[in-house]
């Protein structure tokens, strides 16, 4: 079957064993790999097809202080999903840019350096503004951005005669 | 010539939504653009975090604002495929109809829609009424006309009624009619095809470039449609085609969008027949609000009306998502694709390239 | 006596900026076409802020359309009138603990008349703008003499939420 064909594959190219890959669902394939090996990783999967880059995305992880990047590339001919993650430390979040491989990365990194703070070296607009305009707190979108406290006090709320329970909290 | 730097501000008349575009313009043509995104910007994908799994139903609607149902669906089947739920078959079936209803109305107002840029005003007039008609039948099914919160994990909120489903197959029948006056006054009109033929071009090398999915590569001679290729919910049993054509200019997309209409009426009524009978919604374990849902992180995707719209859901065992990434269908054109793809056309077709490519502001500002 | 006069006739004829700002804009279009027909009412809408007589802030303001919202408002030709629609506007709404959204809408600029729900209906709409034109003729709504007298307190505020911004160019 090609999804396992995929697999033998890739396991023998990068010696990568079953603990890096998963199956999450029939023609999904999930695959851990060092940050060091990531984009020879991706520049391999778009030589054998993987046209679409359909999302890069990142992930806090404050207790393991360190980020996780997930890159989703889709085959149409293989009919294939593959989610690659990698994981780069939360005190020096860097990380290589694969513009120059899918173009469109330029506005998904773009966005990803605003809202959390990675640094993509290769990439001219690092540190621009995109979506937020006269932005200067920390990256909003990391664990400890508190948006509602930053909410009531820069924008002040309408004042009304009774009490409010409960008020923005989520029910425990 | 000089070239000067105009803004295709937010508030335009040919403009869907507060989205901006800066353009360097020599004479009429344009030289560079870029994008100018965030100013629906709510930071959902924060919200998100601090509301439990099922208070969320209520938030999400207000992502993708034309078409809210496929934010409830899409959410929903990550939910389940987190949790391990199966819904009922009736259930599935039900979630068929109100996607493809919407599918039908988020057609209408986009053709209707090509009245803003080009001027004939008939269109949308015709457009919006005829979409009314149907959000009268989801104010009956589900209490408000444009955010149902219908969709739920665990399947639908409650059962449809069979005279509802009459009243579908009537409006069905009768839109069938109005599609034929539709075609006569847009797709036959001299003037729309001087106006749209030609217009805003798409090679097929700059779409596959740019990883567009949706009407933007079916009108390049692919037929990649996530129903057919992974089909989610029930589209496996239902028969349907999904329209192609070859070239791919401004008139070319609007009558992929006209041809995809009569599809979605087959698909309805095939579901509405085959439908059978049952429950429609499985209990959550313990009390709802308190849920929590197991580990893991899965990629939930369905075929929007714009092409693959999806959320990359983390889950830590917790009260409430621990992380939310939307992928808004028209991520790669409304803002590389204005970068990269605008240059070269008229000033006044930018209107028309940025209705017909499918852009809408709300889902990639998020 | 003349200005009594004028607020009857402008009551009668109102152009309407047609600016889409946030969710609530997707109501905008079934109310002015033909089924719930605005115009009988003679509201119609007009695409310049220099023409137009009613700002209508279709829901929640991100600081960015903010910032554009005033310029808009403060382009535009007295008499005129603004107004809120939806609960976004009123205090903040379903996004009320949002970095990105204001919370109460009168702190920056003056509104005339608010329009309550999410998002209202095309018939709520109507009647909202009927009272609208009652509160014109009887020279009740005059937002914009409040915002020509009070500028100072409406600078402040204004220059809180978005910093040094105002008046600068990216």
């Amino acid at each position: 079957m090609l999804q396992n064909e995929f697999i033998a594959k890739i396991e023998q190219e990068f010696g990568l064993d079953s603990a890096h890959i998963t199956i999450v669902a029939e023609k999904k394939i999930a695959v851990t790999v060092d940050s060091g090996q990531a984009l020879a990783f991706l520049s391999y999967l778009k030589n054998i097809d993987f046209i679409q880059m359909s999302l890069i995305t990142a992930v806090d992880w404050i207790a393991e202080n360190h980020f996780e990047l997930v890159y989703t590339l889709v085959s149409w001919e293989k009919n294939l999903t593959v989610s690659v993650s990698t994981f780069i430390p939360r005190s020096e979040p860097r990380m290589v840019s694969v513009r120059h491989i899918w173009p469109t990365a330029k506005y998904y990194e773009w966005d990803i350096n605003e809202f959390f703070g990675i640094v993509f070296s290769g990439h001219p607009e690092m540190g621009k503004p995109l979506f937020l305009e006269g932005w200067s707190e920390k990256p909003p979108l990391r664990k400890d951005f508190d948006p509602q406290a930053y909410s009531y006090e820069r924008f002040p709320s309408r004042e009304y005669d009774y009490e409010v329970e409960n008020k923005g909290r989520v029910v425990e | 010539m000089k070239e000067v730097k105009l803004f295709h501000g937010p508030n335009h008349p040919g403009m869907h939504g507060n989205f901006s575009v800066h353009l360097t313009v020599d004479g009429d043509t344009v030289v560079s653009a870029r994008p100018n995104p965030g100013m629906l910007h709510r930071g959902f994908e924060k919200l998100m975090e601090r509301r439990s799994w099922i208070q969320n139903i209520a938030l999400i609607p207000r992502i993708c604002v034309p078409e809210p149902d496929i934010n409830e669906a899409v959410y929903s089947m990550g939910v389940e495929a987190l949790a391990g739920m199966e819904i009922p078959e009736r259930a599935k079936y039900i979630r068929v109809i109100v996607l493809e209803i919407a599918r039908i109305m988020i057609h209408l107002m986009s053709v209707g829609g090509i009245g803003g840029p080009t001027g004939l005003y008939t269109a949308p007039n015709w457009g919006i009424a005829d979409r009314d008609l149907f959000l009268d039948i989801f104010e009956k099914l589900t209490g408000h006309r444009i955010y149902h919160m219908y969709i739920v994990p665990g399947g639908v909120r409650q059962d449809i009624p069979a005279d509802l489903l009459k009243e579908i197959e009537e409006k069905l029948d009768n839109l069938e009619k109005r599609l034929v006056e539709y075609r006569e006054l847009i797709f036959d009109h001299p003037i729309i095809h001087k106006r749209l033929k030609g217009t805003a071009p798409l090679p097929k090398e700059l779409a596959l470039a740019w990883g567009i999915t949706g009407i933007g590569i079916r009108s390049n001679g692919f037929d990649y449609d996530i129903r057919k290729y992974d089909p989610y919910l029930v589209y496996d049993k239902l028969s349907f085609d999904v329209p192609v054509c070859d070239e791919s200019d401004a008139y070319s997309r609007l009558m992929l969008k006209f041809r995809e209409i009569p599809q979605s009426m087959r698909i309805i009524r095939q579901a509405i027949a085959d439908m059978p009978a049952g429950k429609v919604r499985i209990k959550l374990p313990g009390n709802a609000l308190k849920w929590k849902v197991p580990k893991g992180a899965v990629y939930s995707r369905l075929e929007s009306s714009r092409g693959e719209y999806g959320y990359y859901m983390v889950s830590d065992g917790g009260l409430t998502p621990y992380r939310v990434h939307v992928r808004g269908a028209s991520y790669p054109q409304g803002l590389y694709g204005v970068e990269a793809g605008l240059p070269g056309t008229r000033l006044e077709d930018v209107a028309v390239w940025l209705d017909t490519m499918g852009v809408c502001a709300p889902e990639f500002d998020r | 006596m003349w200005e009594k006069v004028q607020d009857i006739t402008r009551g009668h004829s109102l152009w309407m900026l047609y600016y889409c700002t946030g969710c609530g804009a997707i109501e905008l279009p079934p109310t002015m076409t033909s089924r719930f027909d605005m115009e009988r009412f003679g509201i119609g809408p007009m695409a310049t802020p220099r023409q137009a007589d009613i700002l209508l802030v279709t829901g929640y303001l991100s600081t960015k359309t903010l910032r554009r919202v005033i310029y808009t408002y403060e382009q535009m030709q007295s008499p005129k009138w603004l107004v809120g629609f939806g609960s976004c506007t009123l205090n903040g709404g379903i996004y009320h603990d949002s970095y990105a959204t204001i919370n109460q809408l009168d702190q920056y600029l003056p509104v005339d008349l608010y329009l309550a729900g999410c998002m209202p209906r095309p018939e709520a709409i109507i009647k909202g703008f009927k009272q609208l034109m009652t509160m014109i003729r009887t020279g009740e709504a005059d937002g914009w003499k409040r915002y020509r007298d009070n500028r100072e307190w409406y600078r402040k505020n204004q220059t809180k939420a978005l910093g040094d911004l105002l008046y600068t160019t990216r």
